[in-house]
C-alpha cells in the first residue's frame, strides 16, 4: 500500500482529537479557572496529553487568552537561554502558557520557570507524572477509545479490527500512539 | 457561507518540471477575508513527521467577495511525486481564505514521466 493511501498516516492520525472520557472542554476550562491557572495534564507518552493541549488552544482564546506555546521533548529537552528570557519579559497578564513536555524540565529549572512566569495570566502544562502543578485532568486510554479511534480513521464500512486492536492494547500498555503506528506498518504490509 | 474552488486548464493533473500549470481560482465568501491566496506546495504523508513546503504562492490582493481569477505556475525541477511504503510527497494547489474562510485544494502529479514515481519493496 502506498504511504498516501494508509489509513493511519500521521496527518490523518493527528486529524483525530481528544475525546473526553466525562464532562466537557468548557467544564474542564471552568475547572482551570477555579484552580487560578495553573495546572497540569497528567499521563503517560502516548495518552493523549499534547492533543487536549492543542484541543484547548483555541478555546482558551475564545476566552480572551493570549495562548503562548512552549515545547519541550528527548529532543530538544532545556529551553534556549536567551529565548527563555525574551519570553518570560514579554508575558502579560492575559497569556496564558501552554508547556508540553514539562517533565524535560529537571527539578531547579522547573522551580525557575514556575517561578518566573506567575506574572502570566496562565500557565498549563503536560507531564508525565503528578506534582510539578495541581493536576487538572489525568489522561487515561482504554481498548475501546483505541477502538473508537481506529473506527474514527477507517470510517464506516470498515473491517471490524478489533482482534488486532485488544492486543496492540495490550503490547503498547495502552500508549495509543504507539498502537496507530504499529496499525500503519499492518496496513503497508498490504498490498494496493 | 465560504465557497472556494480551483478549476486547473484542460482537467490535467500530470506535469513534467518546468511545465506551466494554470487554470482558474474562483470564490463566493461572505466577506473579504483578510488574506486570500494561492499556494503551490509539496507535503509528506506516511509514517513519519509531516513535512511541507510551500514553493510559490499568488496573492489575490484587491479581489471581491464574489471572484474568480486565472493563476498560472511555473513547476520546479523536484521533488518528483513518489510513493513508497513510508512516505509519499505529493504535491498540491491549496486556495485559502484566512482566517476561517475555508479553502480548496487539488492534487497534482510531478515527475520526469508524469507519473507519480513509485518506490517498490524489493521481492
Amino acid at each position: 500500500m502506498r504511504a498516501r493511501d494508509n489509513p493511519f498516516r500521521t496527518d490523518r492520525v493527528l486529524s483525530v482529537r481528544y475525546q473526553l472520557a466525562e464532562g466537557t472542554f468548557d467544564g474542564l476550562l471552568d475547572r482551570f479557572e477555579a484552580m487560578g491557572r495553573r495546572a497540569a495534564i497528567v499521563g503517560p507518552k502516548g495518552h493523549g496529553k499534547t492533543t487536549l493541549l492543542e484541543d484547548l488552544t483555541p478555546r482558551l482564546r475564545d476566552r480572551g487568552f493570549t495562548v503562548r506555546e512552549l515545547r519541550l521533548d528527548e529532543d530538544q529537552p532545556r529551553f534556549d537561554r536567551a529565548f527563555l528570557g525574551e519570553f518570560l519579559r514579554s508575558l502579560g497578564g492575559r497569556d496564558v502558557i501552554l508547556l508540553d513536555g514539562a517533565e524535560q524540565l529537571g527539578w531547579f529549572a522547573w522551580f525557575r520557570f514556575e517561578r518566573a512566569t506567575r506574572a502570566a495570566g496562565g500557565l498549563l502544562v503536560t507531564t508525565h507524572r503528578a506534582g510539578r502543578l495541581p493536576t487538572l485532568i489525568e489522561t487515561t486510554t482504554t481498548p475501546e477509545l483505541l477502538d473508537g479511534l481506529v473506527g474514527e480513521i477507517l470510517g464506516r464500512g470498515a473491517p471490524d479490527v478489533r482482534s488486532i486492536t485488544r492486543g496492540l492494547f495490550e503490547k503498547h500498555r495502552g500508549n495509543l500512539r504507539e498502537a496507530l503506528r504499529e496499525l500503519y506498518d499492518h496496513y503497508a504490509a498490504v498490498e494496493a | 457561507m465560504s465557497n472556494l474552488h480551483l478549476e486547473i486548464a484542460d482537467g490535467k493533473m500530470n506535469y513534467r518540471p518546468g511545465e506551466m500549470v494554470e487554470g482558474v481560482a474562483f470564490w463566493e465568501l461572505p466577506e473579504l477575508p483578510k488574506l486570500l491566496e494561492l499556494r503551490l506546495f509539496w507535503r509528506t504523508q506516511g509514517k513519519g513527521t509531516v513535512d511541507h513546503q510551500v514553493v510559490a504562492t499568488i496573492a489575490f490582493d484587491g479581489a471581491k467577495p464574489t471572484d474568480r481569477r486565472p493563476f498560472r505556475f511555473a513547476l520546479p525541477a523536484e521533488p518528483y511525486s513518489v510513493s513508497g511504503i513510508l512516505v509519499s510527497i505529493v504535491w498540491g494547489l491549496e486556495l485559502v481564505a484566512e482566517p476561517d474562510g475555508g479553502s480548496a485544494g487539488v492534487e497534482i502529479v510531478i515527475s520526469s514521466t508524469g507519473e507519480e514515481v513509485r518506490l517498490e519493496k524489493k521481492k
